[in-house]
Formats: structure tokens, sequence, C-alpha cells
């Protein structure tokens, strides 16, 4: 099953349920520390306005207020399937050419591999506020302002997912290949037929990684098109009109937020237990 | 996992489909797009029932009005770059020197004279504020300068005076303090904050002119003092995130903020009991003018027609209808504001604009400087100098 | 026709052997990272050329104001400002980045277990990160009041983010708390990849856990180590999101939380000197670039195996 890392010790039987029962407490302990502000959260929403003003753990007067305003005045079914839509599409741009460059970085051999690859690094390096406004007058003279696509193009695939991609095909014992090309599979067969059903772990992990990075996008989002009518805002675009400088609707920002958490949440839940699942493949003796 | 990219990737590529079919198509008529930040759902709400009554009367423009959420300086330098502005924006007072000296803004001089429009109406400290080297870059469409709002049912339980003047806001807050209303929090709630000081700099006859005159140290030492001797505390330290909420949780009893404060109050704060004073004065009056103008791009695309927008919405008529709920005080002195805003507009002859040289520098370095001077760890001499400094580069 | 590969990639030795299907191995390398790379060069390497380019001048927004040669560097030279903008940087991610990874690592090793509850735990850890930068600081931000929850808890009174002592370390302790979630998911991925067999021979010897996991899995991690290493190291120096929301976009309380990008970000968007923002932009990348080299010579090195 998964590679476990054994930390019991042996020892006696009383000694092990102690010690269970102290590892048990502590991760207890953790998940609660991790979410009590949501909890807080929670209740938060669930008060008036004037209910926010004095810190208090339950509301006084449980209200739904707040979830129906965001439904009803603020189109947030709008916004999530504006939402899904760029998260979807990118995501799935970046699982493969993450995936398809990663390989090509790890196991393909190239001129000027190293060098190409520590440009795409070097991508990492520079801040999005120095790139603002090139790009920017880049996607307006293409006339990629306004819409979709321009956020889509320059979020094609990010270099932490490549390089995330490359640092775990580096991982994967090459007898793989080695079987592959005794079979005279060239490198996209080998890609598509060998390495990627091995990444499991990598692809599930880019997968979480980019829907969410996607999903929680502000800056980007609020650049190319979120100026302008509604209709194209995103989740985060729609938190954001909950705090004006003088006065946060907390109820409504409260609500909002978890509304934007769930899909992520979600996303989560369905792909985290791909680590077990490309387990079982890597640990097959070739 | 395969097939779940497959599938990703076609649900993706069915929804884009989805997307470019139902994107509407644009009509012809001359358009100008005029963009603004949120000021809250009333006053966006307001902002579209004005131009709506525009519309009706000039049927022949239409306007484009989008809310720029977030960032407004970061998104409006975007555009500017790339030459696609809005044609008619908010302008505030403190970015306006810096954009007209970038030439992204309009000069209006020439619309003026050729529609014979009439500025004499405008405030003078106000529409000075976004003159630069002699010529007018935009209209103030509002504004409002600091009042100073207590707590009425505290000065009551003190029988007390408002204060008008430094001594007398002293004296009260010491008698607040000692009667223990404020229990965890403090008489006075005072922004770290230029913004703030500023106008008791003014009320003490200083100047940025010269900003290490005696004059000048004089109110710093007032206004820090205050801070040290425990009749005022920083939002933070009264763990709010601004002066408002301290008088709405009823945290402080007196504050200095402008009109904003009272739409904020009447949501979140409905219980608590307080009054609109004038500011205090010193030697003189001495107060700021926070105002936003309506300008024009450079790079607009129908000038003629964002300038029959921009003076309508800035007249007599169109700030009539602006101002008529209150959220915003006339900068025109032919409209009348609403009922129980007189303390603010008393303070019209005093108010100097919000903004002034190398602004951003400047005032990053002002506020840095002034929290050292709040927590020791910086002299006010040397706060002076910096912001000196800063002035004359 | 299809050779069989060697064990070790030599560069010269490639060159010598240009065989055809050489030729078509590479073909296929430059066409399986062409998209990528030209994304990268449009969207990264093409405005970072443009940064350097603009650096020597004073820039404006409508473009070119003048030259000014190395005059924007000098600019950067004395500005105390951006000295204390590098100081708190580096303070900050030498604190934040090992934090983060021993925190990832451990969550990672505990949920790797056999126990029951290890999805609820998952995804109980990972929660944290799930949220938006701007949501989450939002929330801190209550939670961290003079009297709110934390100080509640504590028994104290302090401004947490609004005193210039612990403003920075708040933000720490905040990114340490969002983050490690994703650090986790990182080492879990890199966790299953290393095969039983491993452990089953240290189990047979006899070796302790403790001994099991410094001597075999820890080195064993370590392309996940470069990988968490330079990712976070990199977010690290590049701290915007959280000193700007803390700070209200000043840097405050006395400069505690002025960061590099914080410094390119006024200089750009409300003093427009563009000029400056972008010479600030390529020190920014030189130090990071310098960095992250000596990480790489230090621990990535083993990588290529």
């Amino acid at each position: 099953m998964t590679a476990v890392a054994n930390t019991a010790l042996p020892g006696r039987p009383r000694g092990e349920l102690w010690r269970k029962a102290a590892l048990y407490g502590l991760l207890v302990a953790i998940s609660l520390l991790f979410f009590v502000p949501f909890l807080w959260s929670i209740s938060t929403s669930f008060k008036t306005l004037p209910d926010t003003a004095y810190f208090s753990l339950l509301p006084h007067h449980w209200t739904t207020g707040a979830w129906s305003t965001v439904w009803s005045k603020y189109d947030f079914a709008l916004y999530i399937r504006n939402s899904f839509f760029l998260a979807a599409v990118i995501t799935a741009s970046n699982v493969f050419l993450g995936a398809l460059g990663g390989y090509a970085f790890a196991r393909l051999r190239f001129p000027g591999r190293e060098l190409l690859f520590f440009l795409v690094l070097g991508t990492l390096m520079i801040p999005d506020q120095l790139r603002l406004i090139p790009v920017y007058v880049m996607l307006t003279n293409w006339h990629l302002i306004g819409g979709f696509w321009g956020y889509i193009a320059i979020n094609l695939v990010t270099a932490a997912n490549l390089f995330l991609m490359r640092q775990f095909f580096l991982t994967i014992p090459k007898d793989y290949e080695e079987a592959a090309r005794l079979d005279n599979a060239g490198p996209f067969k080998t890609f598509w037929r060998v390495m990627l059903p091995l990444a499991g772990p990598a692809l599930a992990a880019v997968t979480i990684l980019q829907f969410q990075g996607t999903w929680n996008d502000f800056f980007w989002p609020l650049i190319i098109f979120g100026q302008g009518n509604t209709s194209h805002y995103t989740v985060q675009l729609g938190l954001a009109m909950f705090s004006t400088q003088f006065l946060t609707l907390w109820p409504q920002l409260m609500a909002g937020s978890l509304i934007a958490i769930a899909p992520v949440l979600l996303v989560f839940l369905v792909f985290q237990r791909y680590f077990i699942a490309g387990v079982a493949a890597v640990g097959i003796k070739g | 996992m395969r097939r779940g990219i497959i599938a990703l990737l076609a649900l993706a590529l069915i929804a884009a489909a989805v997307v470019a079919a139902s994107a509407q198509g644009r009509t012809k008529a001359t358009t100008v797009s005029l963009a603004g930040w949120s000021g809250g759902t009333d006053e966006d709400a307001l902002l579209k029932q004005v131009i709506a009554t525009f519309e009706k009367t000039h049927p022949s423009i239409k306007v484009n009005y989008s809310v720029i959420n977030g960032d407004y300086a970061t998104a409006m330098t975007a555009r500017f770059a790339a030459h696609n502005p809005p044609d008619v924006f908010y302008v505030d007072s403190s970015l306006a020197s810096t954009w007209a000296t970038q030439g992204v803004l309009q000069p209006l001089d020439s619309y003026i004279k050729s529609s014979k429009y009439d500025t004499s109406k405008f405030f003078p400290s106000l529409l000075n504020t976004f003159k630069v080297n002699g010529q007018t870059y935009g209209f103030p469409k509002d504004w409002s300068p600091l009042a100073m709002e207590i707590n009425t049912g505290m000065l009551g339980s003190v029988h007390a005076k408002v204060p008008t003047n430094w001594s007398t806001l002293t004296s009260v807050a010491t008698a607040i303090k000692n009667a223990g209303l404020v229990k965890g929090g403090a008489p006075i709630c005072l922004s770290p904050d230029w913004a703030r000081m500023l106008a008791f700099i003014f009320q003490n006859k200083g100047s940025l002119a010269d900003v290490q005159s005696p004059a000048v140290v004089q109110a710093v030492n007032y206004y820090v003092g205050l801070l040290k001797n425990g009749l005022a505390e920083t939002p933070t330290q009264l763990g709010v995130d601004w002066c408002g909420t301290a008088l709405g949780k009823q945290k402080s009893a007196i504050i200095f903020e402008g009109n904003w404060l009272l739409p904020s109050m009447k949501t979140t704060y409905p219980q608590t009991r307080y009054g609109v004073f004038p500011m205090v004065s010193q030697k003189t009056g001495g107060n700021l003018a926070f105002t936003v103008s309506y300008s024009m791009a450079k790079d607009a695309k129908n000038k003629q027609a964002a300038w029959t927008l921009l003076s309508w919405l800035t007249s007599q008529a169109g700030q009539k209808l602006w101002v008529s709920k209150g959220l915003a005080l006339p900068s025109r002195s032919d409209v009348k504001a609403i009922g129980g805003r007189e303390a603010f507009l008393k303070a019209a002859p005093w108010a100097h604009g919000w903004g002034f040289k190398n602004f951003s520098n400047t005032y990053t370095v002002m506020n840095n400087d002034l929290s050292g001077v709040i927590a020791g760890s910086k002299s006010v001499q040397q706060m002076l100098s910096d912001v000196a400094a800063q002035l004359n580069q | 026709m299809a050779v069989a590969s060697d064990t070790h990639f030599q560069p010269a030795a490639w060159r010598r052997a240009l065989t055809p299907a050489r030729l078509r191995e590479a073909g296929w390398g430059y066409l399986f990272v062409a998209l990528p790379m030209a994304v990268f060069g449009v969207f990264f390497l093409y405005p970072f050329v443009y940064g350097v380019y603009i650096s020597f001048f004073d820039w404006g927004i409508f473009g070119k104001q003048g030259s000014v040669g190395w005059g924007n560097y000098g600019t950067l030279w004395h500005d105390p400002a951006f000295h204390i903008a590098l100081k708190n940087i580096g303070e900050y991610t030498v604190v934040v980045v090992p934090l983060e990874m021993a925190l990832g690592l451990s969550m990672a090793l505990i949920v790797n277990q056999k126990i029951r509850g290890q999805k609820f735990f998952r995804a109980a850890f990972y929660f944290p990160s799930l949220a938006s930068s701007v949501a989450i600081t939002t929330i801190a931000i209550y939670i961290l009041n003079s009297d709110g929850l934390l100080n509640k808890v504590l028994g104290t009174h302090r401004s947490w983010f609004g005193e210039a002592r612990t403003a920075i370390w708040s933000i720490v302790g905040l990114n340490a708390w969002t983050t490690a979630g994703t650090v986790m998911l990182m080492y879990l991925a890199a966790l299953q990849a290393i095969s039983t067999d491993v452990y089953e021979a240290a189990a047979l010897d006899g070796t302790s856990a403790w001994r099991t996991f410094w001597r075999i899995t820890f080195p064993l991690l370590r392309p996940a180590h470069f990988l968490v290493g330079v990712l976070f190291g990199i977010g690290a120096l590049k701290l915007f999101d959280q000193a700007f929301i803390v700070s209200g976009g000043q840097g405050g309380p006395d400069y505690s939380t002025y960061t590099p990008v914080l410094y390119i970000y006024l200089k750009a968007f409300h003093s427009l000197q563009l000029g400056v923002a972008a010479a600030a932009g390529v020190v920014l990348f030189a130090v990071i670039f310098v960095l992250t080299l000596l990480f790489r010579v230090t621990v990535g090195r083993a990588e290529i195996q």
C-alpha cells in the first residue's frame, strides 16, 4: 500500500498505546488550530452586520440574510461558472504541458537543455509587478484584454508546475523507459503510455495546486478582464465587492468566501486519493 | 488519470464554446467610457441613476460605466501605458499632480473656453487642487474635510462643552478619561497618519513649504503628545481598522473623520449616538480637503463627447443629483448639501487640498517615520528633515 | 534504429555521436518544450529584458523621459528605504522557508502513516492553503487584533500586525500556516515515489525509525527539498500581498513590513518612476538568482542520478 515510514519504535504494548494516544492528540490539536479561523468565518456568515461589531463565537440571532444576498443581489452563480471555466481550462493545459515539458527536461536529451531549464526557473524570479505593464500592453495590442483569452494565454503553463513534474520524473527509475525503448516506442509514446500513468501523485499535485491557484487569483483577472461589466467576474473579484474602503460587509464576505472555498476543497478531496493510487504502479518491480 | 485529463480538456472546450456563443455584440453609438472605484452599493446605484439621467437628456451619447475594484492606481497606470484608458474617470487629489505631469490627463482649458463653461462656482481650494502649472485637469466632483465626531452620551456624562481648540480638546479628553468612560480604549482615536496630523499642522499656521519650522514641530508634538500621555490611541492599539470603528464600538469618544463616516456608522453601528462638530482650530482654522475629480484621458477616443459628460456631471444639475442622498458633499457653492452637514461645510475656507509634491514617496516616508516617532524610536526633527528631503526632490 | 541508452548524459560524447536517433530525440525534446518556452519567453523573459532596458532611463507612463545611465541604480544605492527592504526580506526568508519545509515535511510524514482518519487529517492540514491570500489575511488581521482571538488565548494585549517589532514575524506565522499544506502535498508526492523495498531492507536490518528517516528517507527526498526550497524561497523573496494588506500599502509600521516588491510597486504605480522600479526589479532578480544558484549547488547537485 502506501510507502510507510515506520515511526513506531518497538516497545511494550502499553507504551505503544500512550504513544498512539499522544500522536492522535497532537493531530487533533493541530487540526483544530488550522480549523478555528474557519469556524469563526462560518459563524460570522450567519450574523447580521451590526452583530459582527463585537467578537462573539456564535451569532446572537442566526440569520441567512447574508447567504441570500450573496446569491441574489450579487450574481455569485455566474462568478462561480466563470471561475470554474478558467480553472478547468488552465488546469488542464498546465497538467498536459507541464508534464510534457517536465518529461522532456528530465529525460530527453537536447542541446541547451540545462540552460533552457534555468531560464524556466528564471521566470519564477520575476515579480508580477515588474511584468505587469509590458504584458498588459502586449495583450492590449493583441486585443486580448477584457475577455478570458488573454488571461488563459499567459497562464497556459507555469514554471512551478513544469518544475514539479520534472523533479518527479527524475525520481522514476530508468528501467521503465528502457523497457519502452526496447519495444521501439518513440518519446511521445513513452511519455503517454509509460511515464504519465506513473506520475499519478505529481499530476494530482499539479491539478490541485493549479486549480486552486487559478481559482484564488485576484491580481491578474482584475487587471485583464476585471474592469468593466461584471459578466466576466470571477469569484475573487466578486468577493472584493464586499469590502470598500470604509465599509466591510463581513457576513456577506464570509459567506462568499466559504462558497469560494467549497470547489477547491472538492477538487482536493477528489484528487488526493491519486497519491495512493499512483503508488501501486511505482512499487511494482520491473 | 489520463482519461481524467481528456475529460477535463473536453469539458473545457465545451465550456469555451458556450462562453463564446453567449458573447454579445456592441451597438455603434457615440460611447463614452466612465470609470471609478466603488463607494459601496448605495453610491454605485446612485451614480447609475445620475448616468441614466444624463443619457436621457443627451440621447446621442451612451455612457459605459465600469467599476474598478481593487487597486485603482495600478489598474489605471496599466491602461494609461497601453494607451487604452477610460474616457472619463476619477482622479484622487493626491494623484492629480503626478498624473498631470506624466501627461495622461487632458488639459481642459480649451474646452472651458470654447463651451464658455462657468467654473466660478467651484470652491477655489478644491478647483486649484486639480490645476497644475496653471492648467485645469479636472473638476472636483465632491469633497469632504475632517470634522470632529463625539459620542454624545459620553460628552454629556462629563458635562463638558464641545471642544473648540487644543486646550479644550485636551481638557475634555482628560475628563472623559478620569470618568472611566472608555475602559479598554482611549478618549480620542488618532490615526498615525499625516492625512490627519497635517490638519493640526495647518491649525498652528504651519505649512509644508517650511516643514521644519517651530510651528510644525509644535503641532506634531501636540498630536504625538496626545498619544504618548494616554489621552489618545491609534486604531491598531484599539484593535480596530480605523477610527470610525473605534467610535462605533465606543472604544473612543472623539474622532476626526470626514463625511464618509456617516453612512458607515448608520449601517454598521446604528446604536451608537454621536454628534458631528466642526474641527478644532488653534491659531487659525486648519483642515484638509479630500476631493476627487472627474478628468479626461489624454488618449480618450471621443473627446468632445467625453467633455459633454464630464462637464455635465460636475455642473449644477449633475452635482445636485449626486449629493442628493448625502453620500457626498457638493464642491460647488450653488449646490446645497442635505441637512446635518454644516460642520463639514464650515471648514471650506480653511481646507487645504490633500496632495503635495512627490506625493507617493513623501507620504510613505511621512507615515513610516511618524510611527517611529510615536513608538519613540525616531525624533520629530529626524522625521521632519526626512519629509523635507522628499518634498524637495 | 533505437539504441540502448547510456546511464550518464555526457554532453561531449553526445555531440560526437550525432546519430539520427540522437537527432530525433533532440527534435522531440524541442517539440515538447516549444509551447512552454514560448509562453515563458513572451510573457516573462521579454518583459524582463524590457525591464532591464528601461532601468537605464527616466521612464514615465508614456515612455522615455530621459537617459540616466546607471542613475536609477545609484538611486537604489543611496535609498535607505531600499536597503531596509532588502534587509527585511532577507530576515524573513531565512526564517520562513526552513519553517515551512519543516512543517510541511512533518505533516507529510504524519499523514503518510497508516492511521485512522488519514484522509481527514490530510484535508485538515491542507485547509488553510485552500483560501485566497486576501481572504486569509483579512481573517488573520481580525484574529491578531489587539483584542482578538489570539490575544484572548495568550492573555496579552498586543497589536501583532501593528507593532514594528512583531509585524513581520506575524506575517511569518501567517504564511507558514497557509503554505505548510502545499509543502506537505509536494513532500507527499515525493514520499509516494520511494519504493517500499527500501524500508523493508531497513526494517530487516533492524534500523530504528528515526535512523531510517534521517539516513534513508531524508536523503532520498533531495529532489523534493530542491523543489520546495526553490519554489518557496523565491516566493518568500517576492513577498508582497500580506505586507501590502497588513500595512495599507505603506510598508509600516516604521518600515517593518517594507519589502523589495512593495518598493517596486510603489515606484511603478504610485510615484510613476518606472525606471527606478525596473532597476529595483533587476536587483531583486539578481539577488534571487544568486541565492537559487547557491541553493542548487549545495542541495540540487545530487538530483541527477
